[in-house]
């Protein structure tokens, strides 16, 4: 295939995707001049392409779509649900040829079909015309008939203007000319003109080239500004390297970034389909469409996601007759969501159907043992639901029909999984489900602690970390339980399941008793501790695939090369939890219960002075631990400084009048109050849990005061009670003289 | 041209007191004394990672593979292209190149014990001593994997 040939079906296919996505926005705005032009630039672009490419096929079925989209671009016809099916029609005939052409080199015959589907182009605006004929003074060019076979000068295409000084205008026959009306005006030439001198198109292997070779640039400036750490000379040329690497990078990731958008549009089109062939009325709703992922990753979820999507309207929605029975609106409504979150992208298909039941998942699951009966009984329901992913559970296609979700899902699992992506599901009976997709940013470079195990380095990616808890050596036997064979910590009243990083790797006993650290994890949705023997810093890593040879181990998600050179195993907490049979948190499921009822709002559970207190979780910023001789005064009110900053402190806990030992520590909350921070001294940091306004009984006025927390009233801190710091101070909060004073 | 007077080019390697010969055509590079990071959990025969051109390999150990004691001290690496993509053979160390005739190639003998009858393909009869054949192919770690489980 020549280059021309293969810019051709490339430009054609963004094109047809294009117009597929402004085709079915069209059947809800029938009068959108913007998204007709659209639509028949492409159809356009097709036909004066095809004529010197010699693809007579296309290029006469593009005839007879182009004259019926002028009409409609002329106001002359209406946008009816029947011209849009046979738009459709003519956009998957172009596609399959284009597809033909890709794979055999020519369009194949076009026989029956293509007279058929010409004849109800034709029809379409043929009756149209008739109907409009009494308007006064139809122009000539509507009302011609359509003259497939009169020959007339072909016209080129503003936009193809540098094709023929390739030489090809070779094949130029003569063809019926587009109608005059029909002639994209100029303005949108020059407009898409400027679009593509701005824009290359570049091949995805360059990229992943660039990609690769910035992440040795990352790895060799890692060792660098480590080799060269202790020189003064080097630091400013140290921090320079490492400014610009940062940047390198992040063009090269965005140069790989493309909106979801590509992948999202053709979903109306599948929605469409599906919905009518099965009877449904289905609304589908596109959130975060200009979310960028890494193309990749991209191609990688757009099979999961058809699937998807096919599920929920298949099984998910119900007939109208049923969701009017239910009391649900008879249009259902699909909502495809995406976000960023951390460093990852959150891709979320949500229905409103009739969900999943969870009884019939943990009946089924029984009888087929994909799980033992007594396991069930402690499953929680969030947990029977991810099985819907066990490759024996969504293939029964008897389970089809009461799992609401269909077959395959196994499919969909294995396939984001491939990417180090997750997925999880969450259904409520009745009221629908949410399929989650939980996609990494990028593949190549993660940000990951190093720690160590046995005097050897493993490099542990920093998503999944919530919080380091450091032991003293001293402190070992008697802050880790055990539980049988189960060794435990308790994190903030809390149990969590501790993994030994060196047992686990049945690494050699470590002889000399030293501290340790305990990562505390959360692994979708997993929570567990993995003790180890040390923790470094930080740092980025790039990840490299480990050999084929030592994937089956199953707890290394790839290596690495770290800054000092060496190499360290990147380790696969999520594959680590499984493999030890830690289960879904319960905690986590009470969260995004609470999350997923309105009214609730989540606090942090604090004690101070013996009191049990509530902080409003959404302002915490962050928790400290300090020294009591760090706070300082101003006009006696104690405050702390860091660098620049003041923040003034409520002394809750009275735990800075308490105790004489200045070096005592204390634990300071610090809170977001409007504009300003705030820091809260307290004795002990307890929970985060869900809670519920209270009502004062009569008035049923919220008391802003209280909340309901474990079933018991507790006091919110009101942040706004906090006085101002003396007005010097308070006036600007970045102010080091005035406390030095 | 009489095709048992052809020579072909081996890389000599020793392992203790053994001298193997690897035809050189299948040497990508040999890296000297490379830094190792063990594995664990890794199958037995698994030396450890090296670090080559940007990647991260797995490497074989010989001595490992004949059940032999660790290298008193740091080893040498070959590098060799599988299907999976390139691997590493640790040895004692590398020696020269060597000119074999075919004519002097002999195949395993049958009296061989097993492990070592699938590692070796025969060996070349030099003057004072033998030369034994290692074929990359049989090093494979993916196929060792499934040739040599435990």
């Amino acid at each position: 295939m020549d280059d021309l040939t293969r810019e051709f079906l490339l430009e054609s296919q963004e094109g047809l995707d294009r117009m597929e996505r402004c085709l079915t926005e069209l059947e809800s705005h029938p009068a959108d001049a913007e998204l007709l032009a659209e639509i028949f630039r492409a159809v356009h672009t097709i036909k004066g392409t095809t004529g010197f490419l010699g693809f007579a096929r296309l290029e006469a079925l593009s005839h007879s779509g182009e004259n019926l989209l002028g009409l409609l671009r002329e106001g002359r016809l209406a946008a009816t649900a029947e011209i849009v099916s046979g738009l459709l029609g003519l956009l998957d005939r172009l596609r399959s040829i284009l597809r033909a052409i890709e794979t055999s080199g020519s369009e194949g015959a076009g026989g029956e079909g293509d007279r058929e589907l010409t004849a109800r182009l034709e029809a379409l605006q043929r009756e149209e015309v008739e109907a409009d004929l009494p308007a006064p003074e139809p122009p000539p060019a509507a009302a011609a008939p359509p003259a497939p076979r009169s020959p007339s000068p072909r016209k080129v295409s503003p936009r193809r203007k540098a094709a023929p000084a390739s030489g090809e205008a070779g094949p130029q026959r003569d063809t019926p000319a587009p109608l005059p009306a029909a002639e994209p005006s100029r303005p949108e030439a020059s407009a898409s003109s400027t679009g593509a001198d701005s824009t290359l198109r570049v091949e995805v292997e360059l990229l992943n080239r660039m990609m690769n070779l910035v992440g040795e640039l990352v790895l060799t400036r890692n060792q660098i500004l480590q080799a060269t750490g202790a020189d003064a000379r080097f630091a400013p040329l140290g921090r320079r390297l490492d400014m610009v690497t940062a940047d390198l990078r992040e063009a090269v990731m965005r140069a790989r970034m493309q909106p979801v958008s590509h992948v999202f549009s053709r979903f109306p089109r599948l929605v469409r389909d599906l919905a009518h062939g099965l009877g449904k009325h289905v609304r589908l709703e596109l959130q975060g469409q200009e979310t960028e992922l890494d193309k990749s990753l991209l191609e990688a979820i757009r099979d999961p996601l058809t699937h998807a999507i096919r599920n929920a309207i298949d099984h998910g929605i119900e007939l109208p007759a049923a969701r009017a029975a239910a009391g649900k609106a008879g249009e259902g409504m699909v909502r495809l969501r995406a976000r960023h979150e951390g460093s990852h992208v959150i891709v979320e298909v949500e229905d409103d159907g009739a969900g999943i039941d969870v009884a019939r998942i943990r009946e089924k699951a029984v009888e087929r043992s994909l799980i033992p009966a007594a396991r069930a009984e402690q499953m929680s329901d969030r947990e029977l639901l991810q099985l819907i992913f066990l490759p024996g559970f969504s293939t029964a296609a008897a389970v089809t029909s009461i799992s609401g979700r269909g077959v395959g899902m196994d499919v969909v699992r294995t396939n984001v999984e491939k990417i180090g992506g997750k997925v999880e599901i969450d259904s409520l009976s009745g009221r629908g489900t949410t399929l989650r997709l939980r996609i990494p940013l990028t593949l190549a470079i993660i940000p990951a602690i190093i720690v160590r195990s046995c005097g050897q380095n493993f490099a542990l990616p920093q998503s999944p970390l919530l919080e380091l808890v450091h032991l003293h050596a001293a402190e070992i036997s008697e802050r880790i339980e055990w539980l049988g064979n189960a060794p435990l910590y308790r994190l903030r009243g809390r149990l969590l399941p501790l993994v030994f990083l060196d047992r686990l790797l049945q690494q050699p006993e470590r002889s000399a008793e030293s501290g340790c650290d305990i990562a505390v994890l959360n692994a979708d949705g997993r929570r567990f501790g993995l003790v180890v023997h040390g923790v470094a810093d930080p740092e980025e890593i790039v990840v490299k695939p480990i050999a084929a040879v030592l994937r089956g181990i199953g707890f290394y998600a790839g290596a690495t090369i770290l800054g000092n050179g060496e190499m360290a195993l990147i380790l696969h907490p999520g594959a680590i939890a499984q493999s030890l049979g830690v289960g879904l948190s319960a905690e986590t499921e009470e969260a995004e219960e609470h999350l997923a009822r309105p009214g609730l709002e989540e606090f942090l559970l604090v004690e101070a002075a013996g009191r049990r207190r509530a902080l409003s979780l959404e302002t915490v910023v962050r928790i400290e631990r300090i020294a009591r001789s760090a706070v300082e005064y101003v006009d006696s009110r104690p405050v702390l400084r860091f660098e620049k900053s003041l923040l003034p402190l409520d002394d809750a806990a009275q735990d800075l009048t308490a105790t004489a030992d200045a070096e005592a520590p204390t634990t300071v909350v610090v809170c977001r109050d409007g504009g300003r921070h705030v820091g809260i001294t307290v004795s002990q940091v307890l929970d985060v849990a869900g809670g519920q306004a209270l009502e004062e009984a009569g008035s049923g006025a919220v008391s802003p005061g209280v909340a309901l927390l474990h079933e018991r009233v507790t006091d919110v801190v009101r942040l706004t009670d906090l006085p101002q710091l003396p007005d010097a101070v308070a006036a600007e909060e970045q102010l080091p003289a005035e406390v030095e004073a | 041209m009489n095709p048992s007077r052809a020579t072909d080019e081996v890389c000599s390697v020793r392992v203790e007191g053994t001298l193997f010969g690897i035809p050189i055509a299948h040497v990508l590079e040999i890296l000297g004394k490379p830094a190792l990071q063990p594995v664990p959990l890794a199958p037995y025969f698994i030396g450890g990672l090296v670090h080559y051109r940007g990647e991260v390999l797995a490497a074989v150990s010989l001595r490992r593979l004949l059940g032999l004691d660790p290298a008193p001290k740091p080893e040498d690496v070959l590098v060799f292209e599988s299907a999976d993509g390139p691997f590493g053979l640790l040895v004692d160390s590398v020696g020269e190149v060597l000119h074999v005739s075919a004519a002097d190639h002999e195949p395993n003998p049958s009296t061989l014990e097993n492990r070592r009858q699938t590692l070796f393909a025969g060996a070349w009869k030099l003057k004072d001593q033998l030369l034994v054949t290692l074929d990359p192919a049989r090093l494979d770690p993916m196929r060792l994997l499934q040739s040599l489980p435990g």
